[in-house]
């Protein structure tokens, strides 16, 4: 009876041999090329790699959205909001849930299939939450970055473990962490980090996607020897920051990859790092095969406001002066919008799309002309705009190929910019432990805060005096079609759709969609979770489906 | 007062597997900060944890520690850390995603069942296996045992993975797991058969349900979900895939306990 009953069940599963054509796996790299054209599935943090955040789907539209009511929820059941980008593939959400667990969802239900988690050590070093921004997939495995700077495979049908890679030591300097979503290009899985207010030294890895074994990495800060070496005064380039912890984008025709870095540290202190400090505040263009930058540009030399350079390279062609170019969009964190020739990295031109204080203009190159009075004081700046968050930050923006426009959601305010003391790290050798512990118990006893970075910026004025915005941008001029305001400065992003929709959410936790032609508001809901990311569309049993999440939980939204 | 202390440990039991029955619950709870090193560890706390113990850990843990359903305590090796804040933490929330539930006492009670628990991993392996493991890894390659298990990423999903079955299951579990595997079948494993309105059956290994839906794993690995309004019929009389191994000698069943017993994992 046992051996018939085994070799009928061999038989099964010998049939089914594992076979998961049925379920969308496993996902090649092609498919990931063309992921466009399977607008039902979401596969990867931005959507596509040209990170437009762009659904094809269109059976929500202005004239139906009215009628879009909850599906399901998801409940993180976590002290910790959500900021994560769940992958979907043929009614299966994958996603991320902090610190860093993943789950597996029925797309159409919000039912639990599976849970991996990971457990971080008691304590780490994210600067700002214990959060993990989403997931990439390939083949049959499921990548996530962690608190503690590893990266693990996970296998989506099961949920188990494939392997874990140590990227780095996360308790060097004042502490590193990975909270940032990877990207799959071909055979390897890239992966950024993060640690930019605590005195680390900044790279951008590559892993074999199948073994775990790191395949190139790329320092942020030029090395002795190497080319713009000598942008830091001193010993500065050894503590820079200059961190990866956003995801990136990838145009295949060029072969190149597109990835945002974070600010030279101190943030607002630079008594010891005179200099440009290359290449924090930049876009990177590396060939994903070898990691060998092919071009950069820094939209802030020597940053002194934390104006990360960590958004979404969005890549598209446009129309400037008359001409199409292959473009590099970049609505940036210092409050302008830039247009860059994405195969070359020439500057095109660049325009506030918030207020700004603090540059009068850019020359032929892209570098900015300074307005002075913006720099941190002892006393504390409270003239800068933007803030230190400022004019956007990590959130996704979006480009609709159908309105050629591109959707930022914005952010308006100001905050005070103080500088403090920041003992030299190796010049003040007694002050040595104190600028970066060498041990976690150093950082426990708070001999060191390292996210103040040498100052302290805070919110000043009425909140009436700072909000957030919606703006349709041409890309070609950055001049702004609609504006659509709300009532805070946000942290989440946007997504459009083919039914001519923005969808989004903001801190108070109103998901809204607006008419992606006007600006109009047409629909609403209020989740009052605070919205700390940005929205996905797919389909389960041949719906369409909108998903975001708010707070702790993932809200998900569908037609009847 | 055993019939008091019975009908506690049914409770426990009862409410353990209530948790298990629904993955949503298994989610982190709020926790606060939680002190590096037990404040409760007086030999009053230790004893007074080794009452606690026998009340909600010894159904699955075993009287003296030595495993069962659950892991053996008696090796001092934990799978989620062994430092006083860790089992604190494993005991406060369990072990997400495992048949570990949170155990629903005070902070002070889980600080001596911290305590308790490390005195009995102070012991040293109290049951040791008698059979010999490399026979019977020879024994679980030829019974064909990775067409529905995995050890070291070889085999498949369709049952529990084996890395570290050695430390999550005592002795006698293992042996009455391979004889008469539909005894004890974890949550995560019922097999259910789905008979659908079209006509169709799929069968496999149940993920999740509700009064909606059910959530199934099929035979081929793919994950499957099905609105109850398109289903004629959920059978559940199998509740094992798995065969019972009754055509095993008692020395090749020995040996390939042994062989599991040995199986601890990486981490």
């Amino acid at each position: 009876m046992t051996i018939r009953y085994v070799a009928a069940l061999a038989g099964l599963v010998a049939a089914a041999a594992w076979n998961l054509s049925g379920q969308g796996l496993p996902i090649s790299s092609d498919r990931l090329l063309k992921a466009a054209d399977e607008p039902g599935n979401w596969l990867m943090y931005s959507h596509t790699y040209n990170s437009w955040r762009f659904s094809n789907l269109n059976e929500i539209t202005t004239a139906n959205v009215k009628n879009l009511r909850v599906k399901w929820l998801f409940q993180g059941r976590h002290i910790e909001k959500f900021e994560t980008t769940p992958l979907v593939v043929n009614g299966i959400m994958y996603l991320t849930r902090p610190e860093n667990a993943i789950y597996a969802l029925d797309a159409a239900t919000g039912r639990q299939m599976w849970m991996y988690e990971y457990r971080n050590p008691p304590r780490t070093f994210n600067c700002c939450g214990r959060v993990n921004r989403g997931l990439a997939i390939s083949g049959n495995t499921l990548f996530m970055n962690t608190l503690d700077m590893h990266v693990v495979a996970v296998d989506a049908r099961s949920g188990h473990e494939i392997w874990k890679t140590e990227m780095y030591d996360y308790t060097e300097a004042g502490g590193y962490a990975a909270p940032g979503a990877p990207l799959v290009v071909k055979d390897k899985l890239i992966v950024g980090m993060a640690g930019g207010e605590r005195g680390v030294s900044g790279f951008l890895d590559a892993y074999d996607t199948k073994t775990g074994k790191r395949l190139w990495r790329f320092h942020t800060i030029p090395q002795p020897g190497e080319p713009n070496f000598g942008t830091w005064a001193g010993d500065s380039w050894k503590t820079g920051g200059v961190t990866t912890w956003n995801n990136g984008s990838y145009d295949p025709e060029t072969n190149t990859l597109f990835w945002g870095t974070s600010n030279p540290w101190p943030d607002y202190n630079d008594d010891f790092r005179a200099g440009d400090n290359l290449y924090s505040c930049s876009v990177l263009a590396l060939d994903p095969d070898t990691g060998k930058l092919k071009w950069f540009f820094q939209f802030t030399p020597h940053d002194l406001h934390d104006w990360d350079s960590t958004q979404i390279p969005i890549l598209l062609e446009t129309q400037f002066r008359g001409e199409n170019r292959k473009a590099l969009a970049w609505a940036n964190r210092n409050g302008f919008y830039y247009l860059l020739d994405r195969t070359t990295g020439k500057f095109l031109t660049a325009k506030a799309f918030v207020k700004q204080t603090w540059a009068k203009g850019f020359d032929n190159n892209g570098r900015p002309e300074l307005i002075p009075g913006n720099e941190p004081t002892p006393e504390g700046n409270d003239r800068v705009w933007p803030g230190v968050d400022g004019g956007t930050n990590w959130m996704s923006h979006s480009y609709s190929p159908l309105t050629r426009l591109l959707y930022i959601f914005a952010r308006e305010e100001h905050r005070m910019f103080s500088k403090n003391e920041v003992p030299h790290p190796t010049t003040e050798p007694e002050a040595n432990a104190i600028a970066a512990p060498t041990t976690i118990a150093q950082a426990n006893a708070g001999a060191y805060d390292p996210a103040i970075g040498g100052a302290i910026s805070r919110a000043v004025g009425m909140p009436e005096e700072s909000w957030g915005k919606v703006i349709a941008v041409d890309p070609g001029t950055g001049n702004i079609k609609w504006e659509h305001r709300v009532l805070t400065p946000p942290w989440g992003g946007v997504m459009a759709t083919a039914g001519n929709l923005v969808f989004g959410g903001t801190l108070e936790g109103m998901i809204f969609a607006l008419n992606a032609t006007t600006g109009e508001r047409l629909w609403t809901f209020s989740s009052n979770g605070p919205v700390f990311a940005s929205p996905i569309s797919y389909t389960a049993n041949g719906k369409q489906l909108i998903s975001i999440p708010a707070g702790d939980l993932i809200v998900t939204f569908g037609l009847d | 007062m055993r019939v008091a202390a019975l009908s506690l440990a049914i409770l426990v039991t009862i409410t353990a597997a209530q948790a298990q029955q629904n993955p949503a619950l298994t989610g982190e709870p709020l926790i606060g900060a939680v002190p590096e090193v037990n404040p409760l560890e007086t030999e009053a706390d230790i004893k007074q944890g080794a009452a606690l113990f026998q009340t909600h850990c010894s159904y699955c843990h075993g009287g003296r520690g030595e495993g069962g359903r659950g892991a053996d305590l008696t090796a001092g090796e934990y799978r989620m850390g062994g430092s006083d804040r860790e089992l604190f933490k494993t005991i406060r929330i369990g072990v997400p995603g495992s048949e570990m539930p949170a155990v629903r006492v005070s902070d002070d009670e889980i600080w001596r069942l911290v305590g308790y628990v490390k005195r009995l991993g102070s012991q040293g392996l109290l049951e040791k296996a008698p059979g010999d493991a490399v026979v019977g890894e020879a024994l679980y390659a030829k019974n064909g045992c990775s067409g529905c298990h995995k050890i070291r990423q070889s085999g498949t999903d369709l049952g529990p993975a084996l890395d570290d079955i050695g430390r999550r299951r005592g002795l006698v579990f293992l042996e009455q797991s391979l004889v008469k595997p539909e005894a004890y079948v974890a949550n995560a494993f019922r097999a259910i058969q789905v008979l659908l309105k079209s006509g169709e059956t799929v069968a496999g290994v149940r993920l999740n349900e509700d009064d909606l839906s059910v959530q199934l794993r099929d035979l081929g690995g793919n994950l499957r979900s099905f609105s109850k309004d398109n289903i004629r019929e959920i059978r559940r009389d199998k509740p094992s895939l798995m065969p019972p191994y009754e055509g095993l000698n008692k020395e090749e069943l020995a040996n390939l306990v042994a062989y599991l017993n040995s199986l601890r994992g990486t981490r």
